[in-house]
């Protein structure tokens, strides 16, 4: 039986993983829906057989002492404790390691992630309906007493729930009722497990709500309940609302080399081909990122390439084939280093914006993708046009926008740009820093269109141009606004073109570009246009 | 003989980890110093009671000082003489810091008291109203209700409107209560508006962090095991002999004082000793002064050091262009200027780890993660992350501390930064 619960143990116990086993539990719950009342509180629990502290640890290669350290600190069975503070990096096995400990000791506890339970309410909620026992399906004339909304409420609930559990487990155990005790789980002990607790600084009133998680201790007085709070921010970004309680603090470091390579060479299938490899491509990922997620996504398609020069699966590799697949892989290591990267980090853009649009997420990825695939993304002509005529508007100082765009064809750019004495020269590398420290400007629709008719002008008179896209344009400019609007409109969607807050000032919408030089070189060039001729340079 | 030995270890642990958590039983030698704050709190308490008076007063004193505890204590004691005479209703600022809340709430707790129905949908008047009649009620009966406001700091945010309601309704001859404000904020009643404060009795209980000598007997309290304790005879003198030697080892009290020394309270070193005890070992079932050590080590971190150690060797580089870039008084900065710091230092040193712009947003980001450095400015719209300014968040002392300790640091990057600040 322990033999086989390892092997179902994905491979990196992260916390996505870690989070959808505790959703597959709920889920397994929610189907077997039975009426008795001892099944139910197997909700708390893992429902496999509790693991041994050998297998325990051989789970978590690395976090020996971090793993010894909760156990000793949340003690033998029955023992009250003092809260617990688990912190450290993203990708660290904080989640897993709490919640395997748990299935370690068979003791309920509850398991509440402010990740997914991204609002006060909600989480009050999910923590009461896994404490009174049954899914809001289960018995319904309970919900509506549980819509609570206030802290206030939401403690007066938990006091119930728990004083309930607590009597019924001292109950049970007074009974000594062997088969009952072993579904309730071992001990009258009862924990409450807080996860991303750092997320919760992001809501709305969050300093009030943190501090009562941290206070609960104080405000439930109740020896038998537990509580460990898991945060990716360390303790000194709670001080100012942590009670009297302060809980113990517990650190995940990072992983080291040594570890990260001893996780990834779980569950190879050609263990010997796999470390030959990691050899050569740990150490300058290693020196980039420490976080294991990002490093075994990198390392998949490397890998790949890597097997791609043997033949055969199963043979095992020598001195003289390691050399040549290192020579191989040599040259893409440095490449992909930077490439793997690109893809940015959601979780960041969250935080900045504060808001949970799905929309956007996807088009910045999207974004992201569109700057090495070239271009593979699907523009009309026109919006292409209005695009890179929106980049400028960002770029070039509106001042400027005459000399630029006069009837030469910014010609003239090119003159003025050739007398460049000392001082202009810095005065030109003060711009540009500027320029750097400013970001992209922001420019109200007129001028947008103004620059759109413009360069579309521009393109028109080209000699050589094809007659066919003249012909567009000779469409296009004769056409209403509305068009382009509605072009405008979906180039906003596709973040592209960010709106900003209406100046109060003026009283309209201005606009701002937010996608970088590279692709918008690369827009120009699919449709040859002259772009870097029209960019001010400092 | 192993085994019962392990048995008893883990029951003595047991034991230990009870009294830690138990507040009554770590404060309960308050009781007997005549003129601690528990008598002179007691004394009030009781005299308005058998008085059949109205009284006031605030507990002041830092977090962990055991100003609840002591309240608790005397609470306990007083429903022991006086029992049918009180009612405790107990509030918190951090959940009914609202005027309307705070109101509902008193009621909720009288009518559990009371046996009477509480109804949701009152309104504020109602229950307010509702309060007065219950404090003539219990006047009448010589019933004294007591209100313990937790956080009193917190109730005057607003317009103080409970404060001035239950102090207000005191003032009439009949009712009997007592008002008592337990903060941390030791300016707690220079917070109350005038109307308030004229009606508020100026009695202050104040709490201080007690002395290297007293944490001592304290600790001695908690951790000798009592003769009486259900294990065979000689493990318990074998435990507390143990623990007299440390007690009076010149180690131990440096490691009492350097815990004390950073947070005197009595909490930290509730916090300390539960470490101490959680860190037991089972097999021998003594405790010894490495436990203590390793203890002190352990509760107090460095998690900016501890960030810094972490980070990857191109997180590193990106600290140290910050860190110049704010040697060179540059006051508004960002990744790309950064960006540009770094390949200028590249270029200079030719080191053999340059890093694309990707990588290094990748790990920009990881730093903001690690709230190492954090933008200056909060949400302003549309402009993507290389853009915004951002700032460090580690001085450059700690950065200096954090790289020395880090391991296989680039020389380079320590050259770099003792070039710019140590010149």
């Amino acid at each position: 039986m322990v033999k086989t619960s390892v092997s179902e143990l994905p491979k990196r116990t992260t916390r996505s993983c870690s989070l959808t086993e505790s959703a597959r539990k709920q889920h397994e719950v929610q189907e077997t829906v039975e009426p008795l009342f001892p099944s139910v509180f197997s909700n708390f629990l893992f429902r496999e057989e509790s693991i041994s502290l050998d297998v325990l640890l051989q789970h978590f290669p690395g976090r020996r002492s971090q793993v010894l350290e909760i156990l000793q600190l949340i003690g033998p069975l029955n023992s009250p404790m003092i809260p617990l503070f688990v912190y450290g990096g993203p990708s660290t096995g904080k989640s897993s390691v709490v919640t395997q400990v748990f299935r370690h000791l068979n003791r309920p506890f509850v398991y509440a992630s402010c990740c997914s339970c991204y609002s006060p309410s909600i989480l009050f909620q999910y923590v009461l309906n896994q404490l009174f026992l049954l899914t809001k399906n289960l018995r319904n004339d309970f919900s509506s007493s549980w819509s609570c909304e206030r802290a206030s409420d939401f403690i007066i609930l938990l006091k119930d729930a728990l004083t309930q559990f607590v009597s019924v487990v001292g109950e049970c155990s007074d009974k000594s009722d062997l088969k009952q005790s072993t579904a309730l789980g071992d001990g009258k002990m009862i924990y409450l497990v807080f996860d991303n607790v750092e997320m919760i600084r992001h809501w709305d009133g969050s300093s009030d709500l943190i501090s009562i998680l941290f206070k609960l201790q104080d405000l439930l007085r109740m020896v038998e309940v537990g509580l460990i709070y898991i945060s990716r921010a360390g303790p000194n970004c709670y001080y100012a609302n942590i009670g009297s309680t302060e809980p113990l603090p517990i650190f995940f470091p990072d992983y080291t080399e040594d570890d990260l390579y001893e996780i990834l060479m779980r569950n190879q299938v050609n263990p010997k081909l796999y470390s030959s490899f990691l050899r050569v491509v740990l150490k300058p990922f290693y020196r980039v990122t420490r976080r294991l997620d990002e490093l075994s996504i990198a390392f998949q398609p490397l890998f790949e390439k890597y097997r791609e020069q043997v033949s055969d699966p199963k043979l095992l590799p020598d001195e003289t084939m390691n050399r040549r697949l290192f020579d191989n892989i040599q040259p893409h290591i440095a490449p992909s280093i930077d490439e793997i990267m690109k893809v940015s980090s959601l979780q960041l853009q969250q935080d900045n914006t504060g808001k949970f649009s799905n929309e956007k997420r996807s088009a910045k990825k999207f974004h992201g993708n569109a700057a090495y695939d070239g271009l593979d993304f699907h523009m009309s002509l026109s919006t292409k046009y209005l695009f890179l005529s929106a980049f400028l508007a960002s770029r070039n100082p509106p001042t400027l926008d005459s000399a630029m765009f006069d009837s030469t064809g910014g010609s003239s750019n090119q003159k003025r740009k050739r007398k460049s004495s000392e001082a202009s020269r810095q005065e030109k590398d003060h711009n540009l820093q500027a320029m750097l420290l400013k970001g992209p400007g922001s420019f109200s629709l007129e001028r947008l269109l103004a620059i759109f008719q413009c360069i579309t002008y521009v393109a028109d008179c080209y000699p050589e141009r094809e007659t066919l896209d003249n012909q567009m344009y000779e469409d296009e400019r004769s056409g209403a606004t509305s068009d382009v609007l509605l072009q405008l409109s979906s180039l906003c969607e596709a973040n592209f073109i960010s709106k900003s807050a209406s100046c109060s000032l003026e009283g309209f919408t201005r606009y701002r570009c937010t996608v970088d030089e590279i692709i918008a070189l690369k827009v120009a060039r699919s449709i040859s246009f002259p772009l870097s001729k029209y960019l001010y340079r400092g | 003989m192993v085994e019962k030995k392990a048995a008893a270890a883990a029951e003595a642990s047991v034991l230990l980890r009870r009294r830690l958590c138990d507040s009554a039983f770590i404060f309960a030698p308050l009781r007997s110093s005549p003129d601690g704050n528990y008598s002179k709190l007691k004394f009030l308490i009781s005299n308005s009671i058998t008085e059949a008076c109205n009284n006031s007063v605030l507990i002041l004193g830092p977090r962990g000082s055991g100003k609840n505890a002591v309240l608790e204590l005397v609470l306990e004691d007083l429903r022991g003489e006086y029992q049918d005479m009180i009612s405790v209703v107990r509030l918190n600022g951090l959940l009914h810091g609202d005027d309307n809340y705070g109101m509902k709430e008193i009621a909720r707790q009288l009518c559990l008291e009371h046996g009477l129905l509480f109804s949701k949908i009152a309104s504020s008047d109602d229950n307010s109203r509702f309060l007065i009649d219950m404090l003539r009620e219990c006047g009448l009966a010589h019933k004294t209700v007591i209100f313990v406001l937790d956080e009193f700091d917190l109730f005057t945010q607003g317009k103080q409107r409970l404060l001035y309601g239950l102090l207000d309704a005191m003032q009439s001859l009949v009712s009997q209560s007592v008002v008592i404000g337990v903060s941390c904020r030791l300016d707690a009643d220079q917070l109350l508006e005038k109307r308030v404060r004229s009606r508020f009795s100026h009695r202050k209980l104040l709490f201080v962090p007690p002395s290297v000598e007293d944490l001592q007997r304290l600790v001695e309290r908690i951790l000798y095991l009592p003769a009486d304790f259900s294990s065979p005879c000689d493990f318990v003198t074998e435990f507390n002999s143990k623990l007299g030697k440390i007690f009076v080892d010149k180690k131990f009290k440096d490691v009492l004082g350097s815990v004390s020394n950073v947070d005197g309270s009595i909490s930290n070193l509730l916090r300390f000793l539960f470490r101490v005890v959680s860190s037991l070992d089972l097999e021998s079932g003594l405790l010894s002064l490495d436990n203590f050590k390793t203890a002190s080590l352990s509760i107090h971190r460095h998690p900016k050091m501890e960030n810094i150690r972490n980070a990857s060797i191109l997180e590193l580089y990106l600290l140290v262009c910050m860190h110049r870039l704010e040697v060179k008084e540059q006051n508004s900065y960002n990744f790309n200027s950064i960006m540009k710091e770094y390949k200028a230092i590249h270029d200079a040193y030719k080191s053999s780890d340059c890093r694309g712009g990707n990588a290094c947003l990748r790990a920009f980001e990881h730093l903001l993660e690690r709230e190492l450095i954090s933008f200056t400015d909060t949400r302003r719209g549309g402009l993507s992350i290389e853009y915004r300014p951002v700032k460090l968040l580690v001085s450059p002392h700690e950065l200096h501390q954090g790289l020395k300790s880090y391991p296989s640091c680039p020389v380079i990057l320590q050259k770099l930064l003792n070039h710019e600040t140590y010149k």
